[in-house]
């Protein structure tokens, strides 16, 4: 038979460090108030250690939704966003942060029975919005205001679109300068804002620590995932998303450093014993899209099963502190900025298209992968482009199946097989040309 | 359930190819498909099964009136590949290919210049691009939902009370157009029940509904590229009005070969003689076929 079900992947032992540090700050997070905490929610790029240095606590609205999702608990989160008109296409890190909002606010419905993470969420003292490339993410901490009535303060960062107008290109060019500049002069005065939240100076000091923490997190998981252009890789994408939540929303928090030191020396490790991640790695595939939390083990196993790694991302390899040597942790303002501007979803198409096609250059890629995201249009929308893309200047070729962050409802098991199982075939034929 | 291995077929003379026989079976949502063909890439034998729901023994039924038709028993047979949604459920089978790669080695059998094959199934509509040795190149498939689909195309008939064979050439007989907004199956029948209501003819309606079928397959031959000549296959095909539109709509000619439904069977048993021909020049049971490494 083509599957072969029972091969595994080799996942990262050290991944168990992750875990223990995000349970650690979600329990945390749930006794901050008891704690004199104001909490802060945020969402889009990671902006915890502006809260973090004023030692307010930080609720990432994504890093929230894939954590409910993880622990399999995102139905009846989505059910009650959905029966108060929040319909099932809007995305689903919404839906599901909303939902666990409305049960904090109003409740838990007689008829429901939810897990203890979806009911526990502390509510807002401040909202802070920083998002790229996407016109939802605002819109959903819109409705997290009024679910309180309009009385939360908010404050929104606007990342603007790096088109690459007039030359401007990767991490240069003017339109690239004038951005940096206005994030920057942004980010002045949210310090501005969380001083007159807490009432009390900005503890820059610290801040400067906790990006100087960030700046090493960033290098790390970076060097750790360059060395999975060896090959067999000793990792794959599906380790690389796990890894997410320690420089998404945990950099300001204690483990980190130690928690990517680990995993570096794991694949390193790996790379010295002939280990890999996919035990019999004979295709490498890249993954176009976003991370679907509630099948990362299960996806896994299933590109195992084919003798296919997923190698790299968009979302892993192009985002979260990507370029940490951009990062002054003596001013890191600008950095931040840099960092944040020139991530996978606010970048151009011509300026992505570059990055990806040096990214599957760098990681020798066979094959792409189109994970669209039913409720992330923003992500899915330069899919087809892309695909075009590689397939004409690079004869990589791709399959697209549809999918969604937190609402597993989207996905048709046979289709997914179908469709990755045709890719490799048409691979094995290239092969044989 | 007899399971065979490709060792098992000594090396054989072009002339001893004749009597060397394999199987392909296409299990699809709607149609279980058979095709026997001998050594020398001859076709031997087909059956076509309608299927009320997908089951084994629906498949059985199209095997063994294949075999039958052929004069032969399933333990004759070299070499079975399997393809379709159900592809995995046969445990008689050697091999389990996907129904891309089975329809782009069929279509280039029955037609080898074709470079782009348009398949419409029950549940699914594929665009295919392939080379001149029937291997994909690139291919694109429909959304999640049966929209523009072989069972959306029934429920349209349903509603309409028309038989399905006949929906192709009454559409032809339209007169006035008209626009179906919807692919969504179920919203899609209210529009149709809808426009019967306001006395619309069935031809004009049909019309529409394969006018929208055409237009969203062009969105999928625009993503893979539109490269000449086309060939169509699925059941779909045998709809002369669905074939008209997508002509229209894509600006080409399109060949539909005399048997569209059989074509993956086709290139699933032509895989199978890949398998059993490879197998019995290098007496090596893990030999592949070519295109075939990951299953």
């Amino acid at each position: 038979m083509s599957v072969q079900e029972t091969k595994k992947a080799n996942r990262l032992k050290s991944g168990k460090m992750v875990n223990k540090l995000v349970n650690e700050y979600w329990q945390d997070l749930i006794h901050a108030k008891e704690n004199g905490k104001l909490v802060v929610y945020t969402t889009g790029l990671p902006i915890g250690p502006f809260m973090a240095a004023q030692d307010m606590a930080w609720i990432h609205g994504e890093g929230y939704g894939a954590r409910v999702a993880a622990r399999h608990e995102e139905k009846e989160p989505q059910i009650i966003a959905e029966r108060r008109g929040y319909n099932r296409e809007l995305c689903s890190y919404a839906r599901t942060q909303l939902g666990c909002v409305m049960f904090a606010e109003r409740g838990v419905p007689d008829d429901m029975i939810v897990g203890p993470i979806a009911s526990e969420i502390p509510t807002p003292d401040a909202i802070v919005t920083c998002y790229p490339g996407c016109s939802s993410g605002p819109q959903w901490d819109w409705a997290i205001e009024r679910l309180f009535g309009k009385k939360i303060p908010w404050f929104n960062v606007v990342i603007p679109y790096h088109y690459g107008r007039n030359g401007s290109s990767y991490m240069s060019g003017q339109e690239f300068e004038e951005e940096v500049a206005y994030v920057k002069r942004q980010f002045e005065d949210l310090i501005r804002f969380l001083e007159e939240l807490s009432g009390r100076p900005y503890n820059w000091d610290k801040f400067c620590e906790l990006m100087a923490v960030t700046k090493k997190v960033g290098k790390l998981r970076m060097e750790a995932m360059e060395m999975c252009k060896a090959k067999p890789s000793p990792a794959s994408f599906f380790d690389w998303s796990i890894y997410i939540a320690p420089v998404n929303y945990l950099t300001a928090w204690p483990g980190t450093v130690e928690c990517l030191e680990a995993v570096k020396a794991e694949v390193q490790e790996r790379i010295d014993n002939n280990v890999s991640a996919v035990p019999n790695e004979k295709y490498r595939l890249f993954w176009e899209g976003i991370m679907n939390w509630n099948k990362l083990g299960w996806m896994a196993d299933k590109f195992a099963s084919f003798d296919a790694c997923v190698v790299a991302g968009r979302y892993t390899h192009l985002a979260f502190w990507h370029e940490p040597d951009a990062i002054d942790p003596e001013n890191p303002l600008e950095g931040i900025a840099i960092n944040h501007l020139e991530c996978q979803l606010n970048l151009g198409y011509p300026i992505t298209e570059e990055r990806m096609m040096k990214l599957c250059r760098d990681y020798s890629i066979d094959g792409v992968i189109l994970h669209g995201a039913r409720t992330c249009r923003s992500f899915a929308r330069s899919h087809y482009l892309l695909a075009e893309s590689l397939s004409r200047k690079m004869d990589i070729s791709s399959t697209m199946f549809e999918g969604d962050m937190v609402d597993e409802s989207f996905y048709q098991d046979e289709i997914v097989n179908t469709r990755i199982e045709a890719l490799l075939e048409s691979l094995d034929a290239k092969k044989n040309r | 359930m007899i399971s065979k291995t490709a060792n098992s077929i000594p090396a054989i003379s072009k002339v001893e190819r004749a009597a060397l026989f394999t199987l392909g079976i296409d299990s699809g949502s709607l149609t279980a498909k058979a095709v026997i063909m001998d050594g020398n890439r001859r076709i031997v034998s087909h059956s076509v099964k309608q299927l009320e729901f997908v089951s084994e023994k629906a498949v059985k039924i199209a095997m063994d009136n294949a075999l039958a038709a052929a004069g032969l028993e399933l333990s004759d047979m070299a070499y079975i590949v399997s393809t379709g949604y159900g592809r995995r459920r046969f445990s008689f089978a050697n091999k389990a290919i996907t129904e891309i790669s089975c329809h782009a080695k069929g279509a280039n059998y029955v037609f080898p210049d074709a470079r782009t094959v348009i398949d419409i199934g029950g549940q699914d509509s594929k665009v295919i691009s392939v080379d001149p040795l029937g291997n994909v190149q690139n291919f694109a498939m429909n959304d999640t939902c049966a929209a523009g689909t072989g069972q959306f195309l029934e429920v349209m008939a349903r509603a309409l009370g028309v038989g399905l064979e006949k929906i192709g050439e009454l559409s032809l007989e339209s007169l006035t157009k008209l626009k179906i907004s919807s692919m969504c199956t179920v919203f899609a029948e209210s529009e149709v029940i809808s426009l019967v209501a306001q006395g619309h003819t069935k031809a004009d309606i049909l019309a529409a509904i394969h006018e929208a079928i055409a237009r969203r397959i062009t969105g999928l031959v625009g993503r893979v590229g539109l490269r000449q000549p086309v060939i169509m296959t699925g059941g779909v095909a045998k709809n002369i009005g669905v074939v008209r539109a997508l002509e229209k709509e894509l600006g080409v000619s399109i060949t539909v070969p005399g048997e569209p439904q059989i074509v993956g069977a086709l290139g699933a048993a032509l895989f199978a003689l890949d398998y059993a021909l490879a197998a019995s020049q290098n007496q090596n049971v893990g030999t592949k076929a070519p295109g075939t490494e990951n299953c």
